[in-house]
């Protein structure tokens, strides 16, 4: 007898593929079966289990000796040729000690000071449109904000800020259907890292290493504490994440408060709620949908045991929407004030940046309230990103009443 | 870097030793021990309060005090006390060893 003939598990309907464009327009029905008819899945093609209800997600996101990240947290065999080290490729004990060493400016406490930078920058980029009355509010607005902020707090020149947007996008792209890595990940790879070496190599020469994130790296690797591959790592994680998700939340906020118009209105007439809406969207439409873990032994989850070096996506996006953890979770309630969602992860990895991402999320919204509150989408024209991890907009047209100029 | 033993007293009461290394946080540790009652949801940005333990006093004081974030933070809990820490803003060092920690539990 085949293994395949003995274990059920192997024979189920392949309904879940992240890798498949299809699945990208609506997955949560997709989810929703995987919660209630194959809460282990496997996926043959690519060869992963899946897991997708919240305590499974949890339980596994906790357990970091059996779910290890290993060399990646995707669900790919090769890592991006070329690539280095960094935190969310570690586990502790070295994830410990480099996330130890930025984890201070990433407290909301010390986020907080950067509100009024969000906000003017917001504001720039917001009025050319406002007399308009039209905005691709992805690559005329959400693109360009987080980018925006991670440049300056890494000392990145404005002008630079779209080629950096174009390399982090090459990095993430995938194929349809494939999760091979592709020709684009490998160069946008490169030309990220050899742009920060290049800017390190440029102070260093000029005798300053800077008060900004690179500068304090590199007196981090003068003291001892990372080397230079940690360091080079450390800017590429921060460039691709403090771009890619915050985007994509913003988009995901203006979907969601457009399909629910009476959350809106409450907004609009009650903006301190911002904060909430973009918790509420970070459940039920959160941005990262699924991450990779990598099994270090064997484990038992169902009857069936998983064998050690087996990848496991753990799709968080389906653990928000569980009804065994929340009540009507396919609801979008702006009361809700669920905070123990998993739209940043969960346990040691979760997101450094999300203080940074709820201020950039609620100051945007905020802002939208007051220049066009009456969005309406131009859904014929939107498009969508396509990768198994993150889900959002690539564009996402708006048409909304103009404002006269003051 | 030393490993520190101390205890943490779960929410159950039944008690853990475990051994930690220096430099890591009280939540890290319990994730690492499999501490009931610590959820480290945000892993230790300060930002959701699912590690919250409290110390004994003399422990307490010999610690640095809460920063002003983390203190903003125990005061929204309802069980908070005057020895309440989040555990992923203690340090594990030689101050620790042979504590009990009591682990509170706060759910999110």
């Amino acid at each position: 007898m085949t293994r395949v003939e003995a274990d059920p598990i192997l024979n189920q309907p392949q309904i879940y593929d992240p890798y498949d464009y299809a699945l990208h327009d609506d997955p949560y029905p997709v989810y929703r079966r995987l919660r209630d008819e194959f809460p282990l899945y496997y996926n043959r093609k690519h060869d992963f289990y899946a897991v997708s209800r919240y305590a499974d997600c949890m339980a596994v996101l906790r357990n970091f000796r059996t779910f290890i990240n290993g060399r990646s947290t995707t669900l790919e065999k090769e890592i991006i040729p070329g690539s280095l080290p960094f935190i969310l490729s570690m586990d502790p004990p070295d994830h410990t000690r480099l996330r130890h060493l930025m984890v201070d400016q990433f407290r909301p406490h010390n986020v907080a000071p950067l509100e009024s930078v969000v906000r003017e920058t917001a504001q720039k980029l917001l009025a050319p449109h406002a007399g308009t009355g039209r905005i691709d509010i992805i690559a005329d607005f959400a693109a360009k904000l987080p980018m925006a902020i991670i440049c300056a707090l890494m000392g990145v020149r404005p002008e630079d800020e779209d080629m950096l947007r174009g390399w982090t996008d090459d990095i993430v792209h995938r194929e349809d259907g494939s999760n091979e890595i592709a020709e684009v990940n490998i160069t946008g790879t490169r030309s990220l890292l050899g742009y920060f070496e290049e800017m390190i190599q440029a102070r260093l020469a000029r005798g300053e290493a800077g008060e900004d994130i690179v500068g304090q790296l590199i007196a981090f690797e003068r003291q001892g504490k990372l080397n230079h591959a940690e360091v080079l790592g450390y800017l590429y994680l921060l460039a691709i994440a403090g771009n890619e998700t915050t985007t994509k939340l913003i988009g995901n906020v203006t979907y969601q408060l457009w399909e629910n118009r009476h959350a809106r209105d409450r907004l609009v007439a009650d903006p301190a709620l911002a904060a909430a809406a973009v918790e509420e969207t970070l459940r039920i439409d959160g941005p990262t949908q699924m991450q990779g873990r990598e099994t270090s032994e064997p484990f038992e989850l169902y009857g069936h045991t998983i064998p050690a070096g087996s990848k496991v996506a753990v799709i968080l996006t389906s653990g928000n929407r569980d009804e065994r953890h929340y009540e009507d979770p396919e609801s979008f309630k702006i009361d809700r004030g669920s905070r123990d969602h998993l739209g940043f992860g969960g346990g040691l990895h979760s997101c450094l940046g999300a203080a940074l991402a709820r201020l950039e999320g609620r100051v945007a919204l905020e802002e939208m309230l007051k220049l066009m509150p009456d969005w309406d989408i131009d859904l014929a024209n939107t498009r969508r990103m396509h990768s198994a991890y993150v889900r959002g907009y690539t564009h996402l047209p708006l048409i909304f009443t103009p404002r006269s100029a003051a | 870097m030393s490993d520190v033993a101390f205890t943490y007293i779960q929410p159950d009461g039944e008690e853990k030793q475990v051994e930690a290394m220096e430099g890591m946080t009280l939540m890290e540790a319990a994730l690492f021990n499999g501490i009931d009652g610590i959820q480290g949801l945000c892993g230790g940005i300060c930002s959701c309060a699912t590690c919250h333990v409290a110390l004994d006093q003399a422990l307490y004081d010999r610690l640095e005090a809460p920063s002003e974030g983390e203190a903003e933070m125990i005061a929204m809990l309802a069980d908070h006390g005057p020895t309440s820490r989040l555990g992923c803003q203690v340090s594990i060092n030689e101050a620790l060893r042979g504590a009990r920690i009591r682990v509170l539990g706060t759910e999110a």
